[in-house]
């Protein structure tokens, strides 16, 4: 009877897993992405173009930002408790083809995701590959999805994030220092709330607009650098700038 | 039916028939292949449009082995793809009909399947269907045109027949160059290679010997204490490419408009994508010699100490390479973990074979 019972319930699971997510429980849907803008300062971040000055009289161009967002979800109210209506599992955001400061102000998108039409009181995301994801390898996933690629194997990690470009470290107009600042580990990852009303009617679509600072992630707020003539790279779960980097994740991302 | 009956398959295909929508059941074609696909790869997304047929691949491999696809019948894909050499062909540049020099190094087939961003090494086709068009027409490779093969294998006293079984036509003048396409594509889908000696230390099946660890460690930049090769950001596994398209620093350029071969900016437009080339899978690299797009390198040893120098510098050289400060001793364990890539068992797989030769 037990065999029987066990058959039953995989079954059941099997069912609700092929059939999940397709119904509705709250009757009217929307869509709703994430856009993300990115900065250096004040001035968009943008690829090769743009010489970006830094500390102690240190610049860079950049060559590519990209960074992994995971866990999305919407808040809302129901009787005093905040519940969280799941949106996105996981997305991958690449910069890497943003030339012009044209392109950096339209910003990357997240794949669009389904939520039920209705009004929100805020945002809560992971940066980087939550550590349920993070335990997963490219092999579970189709080619093309966000996690079937940059995969650490011997760290038994996703890259959340990856910060690579050019030094000028004298400074003489001379570039040539490489920067390749790799961050991943659950240790490394970082939860993000933001609190703010949005509201979304039915089949509306629901565009909430982020932007991250990388000169946040660079420079905490009260000083501190990585200093890049002393440190110009970072493949590993625990040096120190890759923690220093993820902790300043939060003050480098904000709802605008 | 009896509970235990009920197979881990036949609840999935419950699952999955209880929300396929009423006449939207997918068809599956007579004689369906199901690719063996290796369990450390990342899944396989094929193509709606061109389902896997026994049928199918073996008309692609008699495609791929005729000359009939050539101008004056002298030349095959194969011509410039030998299985012994993992679908390469040893020459620095391709050469086509005529003796006639090509553009580029002649690439690796071998898991194919899984390039979803680009093929060539610039990335130009998306599709291995669009892809198996370009080469008949080339004159720098099989330097032919589609009308005429379209004629001579509707006049083929078995290709309309072997057309017929992997797609059904029952007219010859259904015989046209995207059906030869899709199974051109579909031979070379099926041409994957998971079987070689770092695969068997995968799963256990062997070891490496302490050279070839010694080698992996630094092309994964695994330990502390040995040099980093900085080797698998780019030649990532499971396929030892993530199909990205970099400048490795092969050409020095003041401006991106300075390289001798656009490369990938000539698909895109874009400047800064002058220069890049696809990163190449490392699989049955050992195999694969000469290196890099224009064959410039002999050997593995020439490769790494391009690496190890750093490169030359242009404004979109990758970050990643940089001086390596390798010994000696690291190059040659590099190499030997290198040669574990090598997949006897894909080189020498008869179905992969010239059937002409059977």
């Amino acid at each position: 009877m037990k065999q029987l019972l066990f058959a039953s319930a995989l079954l059941s699971t099997l069912l609700f897993a092929a059939c999940g997510d397709k119904e509705n429980p709250d009757g009217d849907m929307a869509e709703m992405a994430l856009n993300f803008t990115a900065s250096y300062g004040g001035s968009p971040l943008v690829m090769f173009e743009r010489t970006y000055g830094y500390e102690a009289d240190m610049d860079f161009k950049m060559q590519l930002f990209q960074f992994y967002i995971s866990d999305v979800r919407l808040l809302r109210q129901n009787n005093g408790v905040t519940e969280e209506v799941p949106a996105l599992d996981v997305d991958l955001i690449n910069f890497a083809g943003v030339y012009t400061d044209a392109d950096a102000a339209k910003g990357i998108s997240t794949e669009t995701a389904t939520i039920p039409a209705g009004a929100y009181t805020g945002l809560r995301f992971g940066f980087g590959v939550s550590p349920q994801l993070n335990a997963t390898i490219p092999p579970d996933y189709p080619l093309g999805h966000p996690l079937a690629e940059n995969y650490w194997e011997d760290a038994k990690s996703y890259i959340f994030f990856k910060v690579e470009g050019n030094a000028d470290l004298e400074p003489d107009g001379d570039f040539s220092d490489k920067l390749t600042f790799h961050v991943g580990g659950d240790n490394n990852y970082r939860e993000l709330t933001f609190q703010q009303n949005f509201s979304v009617e039915k089949n509306g679509r629901l565009e909430i607009p982020l932007a991250i600072d990388l000169r946040k992630i660079l420079i905490a707020a009260d000083g501190e650098y990585v200093d890049f003539r002393q440190v110009k790279q970072s493949h590993s779960n625990t040096s120190p700038a890759a923690v220093f980097m993820a902790e300043n994740v939060p003050q480098a991302v904000e709802l605008r | 039916m009896a509970w235990k009956a009920l197979s881990p398959a036949l609840l999935i295909m419950a699952a999955v028939a209880a929300c396929t929508p009423e006449g939207a059941e997918p068809e599956q074609p007579e004689n369906s292949y199901q690719l063996a696909e290796p369990a450390h790869f990342q899944r396989l997304v094929l193509p709606e449009g061109n389902p896997l047929t026994e049928a199918g691949i073996e008309l692609g491999r008699r495609l791929f082995y005729d000359p009939i696809l050539s101008a004056d019948s002298s030349l095959s894909c194969s011509g410039c793809h030998l299985q012994k050499l993992a679908f390469t062909d040893g020459r620095a540049i391709a050469v086509g009909l005529g003796q006639r020099q090509g553009r580029r190094n002649s690439l690796s087939l071998a898991n194919t399947a899984y390039y979803f961003k680009g093929l060539f090494w610039d990335g130009r086709v998306m599709s291995l269907e669009e892809q198996a068009l370009l080469p008949v027409e080339d004159p720098n490779e099989l330097g032919h045109d589609w009308a005429a093969v379209e004629r001579a294998l509707r006049r083929h006293p078995s290709y309309p027949t072997l057309f017929g079984e992997a797609f059904g036509i029952t007219d010859t003048a259904e015989l046209t160059r995207e059906l030869a396409a899709r199974a051109l594509a579909q031979f070379e889908r099926s041409l994957i290679s998971a079987g070689a000696r770092y695969d068997q230390v995968l799963r256990a099946e062997a070891q490496f010997t302490p050279s070839e660890k010694r080698g992996r460690d630094i092309f994964f930049d695994a330990s502390e204490e040995l040099p980093m090769g900085e080797c698998s950001h780019c030649h990532t596994p499971p396929l030892f490419t993530d199909l990205s398209y970099l400048n490795n620093g092969l050409d020095q350029a003041a401006e991106p408009e300075g390289f001798p071969d656009p490369g990938r900016g000539a698909a895109t437009g874009q400047r800064y994508d002058n220069g890049r080339f696809r990163a190449p899978s490392l699989r049955n690299v050992a195999l694969t010699a000469p290196y890099m797009h224009d064959g410039r390198f002999k050997t593995l040893e020439e490769v790494i100490e391009h690496y190890n120098q750093g490169g030359h510098y242009a404004e979109n050289v990758d970050p990643k390479i940089r001086q390596l400060h390798l010994s000696r001793q690291d190059k040659a364990d590099l190499i030997a973990f290198l040669q574990t890539l090598t997949d006897s068992s894909f080189v020498n797989n008869p179905k992969h074979a010239n059937p002409f030769l059977q």
